[in-house]
């Protein structure tokens, strides 16, 4: 709307200033034109005058009179003759042009006191000249001339136009400059508001396409109508090229997420039916044998504990993937406290193996958290026996607690042998371990319970140097802050 | 062999018309007419050309006084003068009566006294104060008669009225009353009747209020210097006019019967008028001014 309204004042603002400077220059033109042809009449007269004033040839004065009045044209539209004497000096009519109202010979006697001082003056006059003035008639443009002969005065001619017609030629002017101005203007806001209307959709269609895309719903944006080569036809085609790409990234994105996931998920059966295979293989065996010789109790004797140790190893593998169901069914707030338990916890871990340990714990234990603590002693206990394993030749291992900005944050770091740089991208995928005997299920355990506890976990690492993992939990975990996740 | 003779005589024709040519008669026109239809001047002096055996050449000027100066400095050899020059006092004389037109059946014509259509004036005396146009110094009907009607009431034209000027023409006093600019006027009968005929518009403009007496139309004259032979002549082309067709239509046109020829004492009644104002100051005229020609230019 802004814009054809700007378009609309601007066009009127030019055209009424080119109007009104175009019917000034004519108004001021025509009134020197009338003014020199008037003087021009006045002349004439005024040159053919002497000789019948000297004669009193009132006939042939009136008709000269009358004969140059009649070069002043008669079309419509042309200044019109209000009135043509010659006077003599003592202000008696020699000639009028209308004889009827003004007779010969008679002193002009006008009623008008205006008139009468300009009768006065007129009779004074010793050059040529041109006057303005408005009567009765309505305004004017006279000529005064004096007869003269041999440079003695023998009267005066007086010629006067009306300025009405004038004035009305440049009403007429006015009213088509106007006329023209409105109609520009009305056509220019009418073309203004097409073009610039179907700018602002477009516009905004562009924008609101831009906005779905940054609200992430690529995949929704419709394409834009494709609308002209222009400079905004060229965003079109390049905001719908954006659009359709990035819905197309984002298409196999999710096929990407679905086949990892299947992945991840073939791998875990995988993982599963390796870990249970495992044991059943001497376990079978161990049943095939004790079956072949029932009496033997020295088999069974030797058997049974590798039996039950094969089942015991089956069930720890089942139990941790039920860890999540686990999880839930005990899910209650805790107090920090419990993290004071797990320096006991560790130290017997670690046990008398050549490693130091370093405890910190900084955090006050009537903080409170949105979880398990057995959850959150596993985590805990997940990262330092990792480190415990990464440090066969002993070292350092560190544990640090605090509180920074409304989170718990936890750091495990040993000076253990690292983690390569190929095996960082399986590190929290199941079943993924580099030791022989590992389960590879302990740092995916522990990656299903931080994301349940809405946190994050961060992997520092150097190959031969150590490692540091870092945990943040979010404390006090209210309404409003789940909602702004 | 008739064709050969034919061009003989168109050779005959032709050698005796041509002397004729040279010497072209000249015809003075006054303001007694109505000069405004140059046309028709023309087709009469081809016609008179055709009578007299020479080439007639009419003569124009402004006032009655410079063709009567003319026709006595042996300028002109015919005039159509007023009755009123024609009978003032010449020592000697140098003119002589030719023809006098005749107009509805009589060689007379009066003179009229007109004001606007819409004036409430409605007799000469009644004009007192007022401004009168005249037509010529020299004009019976446009100034001697108008004089003489208020020498009756013992005025003058420079007590009676405010105002009067010439305009040398009937045609153009008729005009000056239209138009307003004189309130009166005394013109020649004939003329503001050959108007109402031609220019109704004009005449209805105006109202006669007075009519004169008649007096002898004005004349036609011959300068005594020219020879009998020419005065004849052209005596006969004029009175002949009405025995053939072509002179008939000129004299329609003019709205006149004929010429014919009558003895001056037709016009003594304009000199005892002129006699008796004698006593009474004329109004000084004013200076000639130009001639104009109308018809061959040599």
């Amino acid at each position: 709307m802004k814009i054809p309204l700007a378009h609309t004042a601007m066009i009127v603002g030019v055209a009424l200033t080119i109007g009104v400077v175009v019917v000034a220059q004519a108004w001021v033109q025509f009134r020197e034109e009338l003014e020199e042809k008037v003087l021009l009449m006045g002349r004439d007269v005024a040159a053919a005058a002497p000789e019948a004033i000297l004669r009193s040839d009132y006939w042939a004065l009136y008709n000269a009179l009358r004969q140059k009045a009649s070069h002043l044209p008669a079309r419509i539209g042309e200044p019109r003759l209000q009135s043509g004497m010659v006077l003599g000096l003592d202000g008696r009519v020699l000639a009028h042009l209308d004889p009827v109202n003004h007779p010969l010979g008679l002193p002009l006697a006008p009623e008008a006191e205006t008139e009468r001082r300009l009768l006065a003056d007129a009779l004074e006059v010793l050059t040529p000249s041109v006057i303005g003035g408005g009567g009765k008639d309505g305004d004017f443009i006279e000529s005064i001339v004096p007869v003269t002969y041999n440079q003695q005065r023998l009267g005066v001619v007086r010629m006067r136009v009306s300025m009405d017609e004038l004035k009305d030629r440049i009403w007429q002017a006015g009213f088509t400059v106007l006329f023209l101005t409105l109609g520009l203007a009305m056509a220019g806001s009418l073309l203004g508001a097409v073009i610039s209307s179907r700018l602002v959709r477009r516009l905004k269609a562009l924008s609101d396409g831009m906005q779905s895309v940054g609200r992430g719903e690529a995949s929704q944006v419709r394409p834009l109508p494709a609308d002209g080569r222009d400079e905004i036809g060229q965003v079109v085609d390049r905001f719908n090229e954006m659009a359709a790409e990035l819905a197309e990234k984002k298409r196999l994105e999710e096929k990407l997420a679905i086949s990892e996931k299947l992945a991840g998920l073939g791998q875990v059966a995988a993982g599963v039916a390796h870990e249970v295979n495992n044991p059943l293989g001497g376990m079978l065996n161990c049943i095939d044998t004790l079956k072949k010789h029932p009496d033997d109790p020295a088999l069974v004797q030797r058997y049974l504990p590798l039996l039950e140790k094969g089942l015991n190893r089956i069930g720890a593998t089942v139990r941790e993937l039920l860890v999540e169901l686990h999880e839930e069914a005990t899910a209650k707030p805790c107090d920090l406290a419990c993290l004071s338990d797990l320096k006991e916890l560790v130290a017997a871990e670690i046990g008398d193996r050549r490693i130091e340990l370093r405890w910190d714990n900084q955090v006050s234990d009537e903080m409170c958290l949105g979880c398990s603590c057995p959850n959150l002693q596993q985590v805990v206990l997940n990262l330092t026996n990792n480190s415990i394993q990464a440090m066969p030749e002993g070292g350092a291992l560190a544990f640090r607690s605090s509180c920074e900005n409304r989170s718990l944050v936890m750091e495990v770091e040993d000076s253990g042998v690292g983690i390569p740089l190929e095996h960082r991208r399986h590190l929290f995928e199941p079943f993924f371990t580099s030791r022989p005997n590992g389960t590879g299920l302990g740092l995916w355990v522990t990656y299903q319970l931080v994301r349940k506890m809405h946190g994050t976990i961060q992997v520092d690492s150097e190959p031969g140097r150590g490692s540091r993992f870092r945990i943040q939990l979010p404390l006090e975990i209210d309404a409003t802050a789940e909602d702004t996740r | 062999m008739i064709r050969t003779i034919l061009c003989v005589v168109a050779l005959i024709l032709a050698f005796t018309a041509a002397p004729a040519a040279e010497s072209p008669v000249r015809f003075g026109l006054t303001a007694v007419v109505v000069r405004d239809d140059l046309q028709l001047y023309d087709r009469w002096s081809s016609y008179l050309s055709k009578r007299v055996g020479r080439p007639v050449q009419f003569v124009q000027a402004r006032s009655y006084r410079e063709i009567m100066g003319l026709l006595q400095a042996g300028g002109l050899d015919f005039a159509w003068i007023c009755g009123y020059p024609f009978v003032q006092q010449r020592d000697p004389e140098t003119l002589e009566l030719l023809a006098v037109p005749v107009y509805e059946g009589a060689p007379l014509y009066r003179s009229y006294i007109i004001v606007h259509r819409d004036s409430p004036i409605s007799s000469l005396a009644e004009m007192k104060g007022r401004v009168f146009a005249f037509s010529d110094p020299d004009s019976n009907s446009g100034y001697l008669v108008p004089q003489a009607m208020l020498a009756e009431r013992g005025h003058t034209p420079q007590s009676f009225f405010r105002l009067s000027f010439f305009t040398y023409s009937h045609a153009e006093t008729i005009e000056a009353v239209a138009e307003g600019l004189a309130e009166g006027g005394a013109v020649d009968s004939y003329v503001w009747e050959y108007l109402d005929g031609n220019q109704p518009d004009l005449t209805a403009r105006t109202r006669i209020i007075a009519r004169s007496e008649t007096f002898g139309f004005p004349p036609l004259v011959a300068r005594l210097g020219i020879g009998p032979e020419l005065r004849y002549a052209m005596s006969e082309a004029l009175i002949g006019m009405t025995q053939d067709a072509e002179g008939r239509e000129l004299l329609a046109q003019f709205a006149l019967d004929g010429f014919a020829q009558y003895p001056p004492g037709l016009f003594d009644s304009i000199r005892d008028m002129a006699d008796s104002l004698r006593q009474v100051p004329l109004v000084e005229p004013p200076p000639t001014q130009t001639v104009r020609v109308i018809g061959e230019v040599e």
